[in-house]
């Protein structure tokens, strides 16, 4: 048995060593497409979060061309719609140009994984915007995690002012475009027409899904996808 | 105890077989023998394991000296390009030498060249190498040739049929190489090989060229370590990147995407702005000592004879600007959709407004939020932070046509007939782990980047990078009534391998022996071929 333990360590060793002809050391300091931004200047202490983590949350950006670099200290500033990350070579906070991203996810506090791609939105307010991805298919669950600063009674604030969230969601399509959904059951079942509405109905009823937030109406719309009815947009 | 002998056999099979298959490169070029002012075309066929995607060829003398080199990058395990014999060679032999940053194995190919405009030495002698290690390939017959069967006559179109039978087909790997030349007995240089010590911790060129080097204290020697080496490359948006330095003060960039010639500058930083630096690039302009021997050889009737037609007939293409090749456009790199320090916040063109004489008047008059003044002689230059609402303290990142600027005294003369265009950041831009107070980017009307100085810390060249694909002209009918002198009719690197191969040439107006070659290389690695010489008269 010794032996034969022996000689597997032999010639397992033989075989890395032919394997193995030569190993690449590629330094990736001066050859990898380096981070583009400016400099972050923090908001001023009023009520409420401008942003949609506590902390800078370990994640990962990714550019143009389809590279992507993980491992980054980075914040999502609701309120600004930019991705922040914090350098800590040269101890910044760095809002990355938003044009030079395709996208960035990051693993929040719970442990959840947040994606957001970066799209043209061409409604009212026309602007390159960071989706979150809710769901993704040929038709995306999107939501637009806009904060804004409103204004609130000074015995809330000092300032006197405060950042509400102002969520918005769609679905979207590459084809047809931003269509508006709020979080309800209602508002989901707008989206097919009559036949399909009923079917909509028993898969709720059958998966015993009852939508009362965010996080229900996404496991609907898991639920519905698939079976690849029609939406009106 | 049997079980093990299996076990061992296995094992020792495996290993030999694996040191079996080629581990060298096979270059082949168009003909041995050339006039100088010619273009010399090349196929060449590398290991099956060669890391890198990038090989280098270089033509240098019989004293080593490089003459030229181009890089080639590798399309599965093979690669095609050219060489432009300069017409400043003198006659005699040189080398070719074909190798990569990780491959320990040089291959060196010899060819003769006869200077055009001197001829053959009065001695009739001279130095070639002695061969130590001579490559092998392998010729095959179960490849049939049909239509260069008789002599052709000059100036005829000859269609050829190259049968490839299933057994052959079943062992090719990648493409087929196939070329027609003119030939010459008496001189049959083949290749050879050399074993270099294999470098350490070398970087594998997979994509594209590296460009690398080291920086040095000037006054110590020393290298130097967290320093910044800024790569700049001139364009309408120019593309920018920098290396920082550890204690053995090397850097390294790596140019995939681009083709051709590009102008590059390259700069050494000290971030404290202490020390002056000195950058010396690993680029060795000569190939490596002790690869060869050399001994003299007398030059035969036959190549003297060869020679002289050959310079006629290089010297009638150059008079009826007849070329050789054309190059195909390489695939530019997709620009960038900005450039690197960001979305300028203001983009100025002077022109619109009346003539300014120097900068601090353009600055004064027509830049939002940039403060150049000259006061004592002594130029100095401020950005306003509109995030803060106060000036940077800092001087801001000064481009000149793209390339960083340290010394303000190069802009301080320029006036509005200088000056395309500024662009200004009026925000702190980072760029990875560089942080710039704000952004004057100065594009100037000739924008050819001659304002910048050489230094020791500041080089600016032309870097060849991966060569670009090129096609071999043939006469157009135009050209019928010009005498066509070519002395390649057909080259094709790149066939694909198929049960019948249909080609079609056209013989020049040279008389004489002409060879027909199709190589490949098998599945275990080794090269093929199979020859034909035939006449025209």
């Amino acid at each position: 048995m010794g032996n034969r333990i022996l000689l597997i360590i032999t010639l397992l060793g033989l075989f890395t060593a032919v394997s193995v002809t030569g190993q690449e050391t590629l330094q990736k300091n001066g050859n990898t497409e380096k981070i583009k931004g400016t400099r972050f200047i923090p908001y001023p202490g009023y009520s409420g979060s401008p942003y949609m983590t506590d902390k800078f949350v370990n994640g990962e950006i990714e550019f143009l061309d389809g590279t992507k670099i993980g491992n980054l200290g980075l914040r999502y500033s609701t309120y600004q719609d930019a991705i922040i990350y914090y350098n800590s070579v040269i101890s910044a906070q760095i809002i990355i140009d938003k044009i030079s991203l395709n996208g960035f996810s990051f693993t929040d506090e719970k442990g959840e994984k947040r994606i957001f791609r970066r799209q043209y939105y061409n409604g009212l307010m026309h602007e390159e915007r960071f989706f979150e991805v809710l769901s993704d298919g040929k038709v995306s669950l999107l939501v637009y995690r806009k904060v804004d600063l409103e204004t609130c009674d000074t015995s809330y604030n000092k300032f006197g002012l405060a950042f509400q969230p102002s969520f918005y969601y769609y679905i979207y399509s590459a084809e047809k475009g931003y269509s508006p959904i709020k979080m309800n059951r209602s508002s989901l079942l707008s989206k097919f027409n009559k036949p399909n509405q009923k079917l909509v109905r028993k898969i709720l009823r059958k998966n015993k899904v009852l939508i009362e937030d965010e996080h229900s109406f996404i496991s609907a719309w898991d639920l519905i996808k698939d079976k690849e009815l029609e939406i009106i947009f | 105890m049997k079980r093990q002998l299996i076990i061992w056999l296995l094992l020792f099979v495996a290993v030999t077989g694996k040191s079996q298959e080629r581990k060298f490169f096979s270059l082949f070029t168009d003909r041995d023998q050339y006039s100088s002012g010619e273009t010399l075309l090349l196929k060449l066929f590398a290991p099956a394991d060669e890391p890198s995607g990038i090989v280098h060829v270089s033509l240098s003398n019989t004293n080593r000296k490089k003459i030229t080199e181009i890089n080639l990058k590798t399309t599965d395990n093979q690669a095609d390009g050219f060489i432009y014999l300069p017409d400043s060679l003198s006659t005699g032999c040189y080398l070719l030498c074909t190798s990569t940053r990780n491959n320990p194995t040089l291959t060196f190919n010899e060819i003769f060249i006869c200077n055009r405009f001197t001829g053959i030495p009065e001695s009739g002698t001279v130095l070639h190498a002695t061969k130590t290690r001579a490559t092998m390939e392998k010729r095959i017959d179960d490849l049939q040739i049909e239509g260069i069967n008789k002599p052709r006559p000059t100036r005829s179109n000859t269609p050829i049929t190259i049968h490839l039978p299933d057994s052959l087909r079943s062992r090719i790997k990648g493409n087929l190489a196939i070329s027609i030349a003119e030939t010459t007995s008496g001189y049959n240089p083949g290749s050879f090989l050399i074993n270099m010590k294999p470098m350490e911790n070398q970087m594998v060129e997979k994509d594209g060229v590296i460009l690398e080097g080291f920086i040095q204290d000037l006054k110590t020697g020393e290298p130097f370590k967290n320093g910044i080496v800024l790569l700049s490359i001139p364009d309408s948006i120019p593309r920018f990147n920098f290396y920082r330095t550890g204690a053995d003060g090397h850097f390294s960039f790596q140019f995939d995407q681009y083709y051709g010639k590009i102008p590059v500058v390259i700069q050494g930083l000290d971030p404290e702005r202490k020390r002056l630096l000195k950058i010396v690039l690993n680029h060795p302009d000569s190939i490596p000592g002790g690869v060869s021997s050399f001994e003299y050889w007398t030059i035969p009737p036959e190549i003297r004879k060869i020679a002289g037609t050959n310079t006629d007939a290089v010297t009638f293409r150059k008079i009826f600007s007849q070329q050789e090749i054309t190059i195909q456009p390489g695939s530019r790199p997709k620009a960038d959709r900005y450039p690197f320090y960001g979305v300028p916040s203001a983009v100025v063109d002077p022109h619109p407004f009346i003539d300014l004489p120097d900068f601090t008047e353009i600055s004064r008059e027509l830049l939002p939020g940039i403060k150049f003044r000259a006061y004592n002689r002594i130029p100095s230059l401020q950005v306003f932070n509109t995030a803060l609402h106060t000036y940077f303290e800092d001087p801001p990142l000064l481009l000149l046509d793209g390339i960083p600027v340290h010394d303000l005294g190069i802009i301080k003369n320029l006036g509005s007939k200088d000056i395309d265009r500024v662009e200004i950041c009026l925000n702190e831009r980072f760029y990875g782990d560089l942080a710039f107070p704000g952004v004057v980017a100065i594009f100037t009307s000739k924008s050819n980047f001659s304002r910048i100085a050489e230094s020791e810390d500041l080089i600016k060249f032309n870097l060849d990078v991966i060569q670009p694909d090129a096609q071999l002209n043939i006469p157009s009918e135009k050209q019928q009534s010009e005498p066509d002198l070519r002395k390649i009719l057909l080259w094709k690197p790149t066939l694909k391998p198929e049960e019948t191969l249909r080609l079609d040439f056209i013989t020049s107006d040279i008389r004489g022996s002409f060879k027909l070659i199709v190589r490949g290389t098998n599945n275990d690695g080794s090269v093929f071929y199979k020859e034909q010489i035939f006449e025209v008269n």
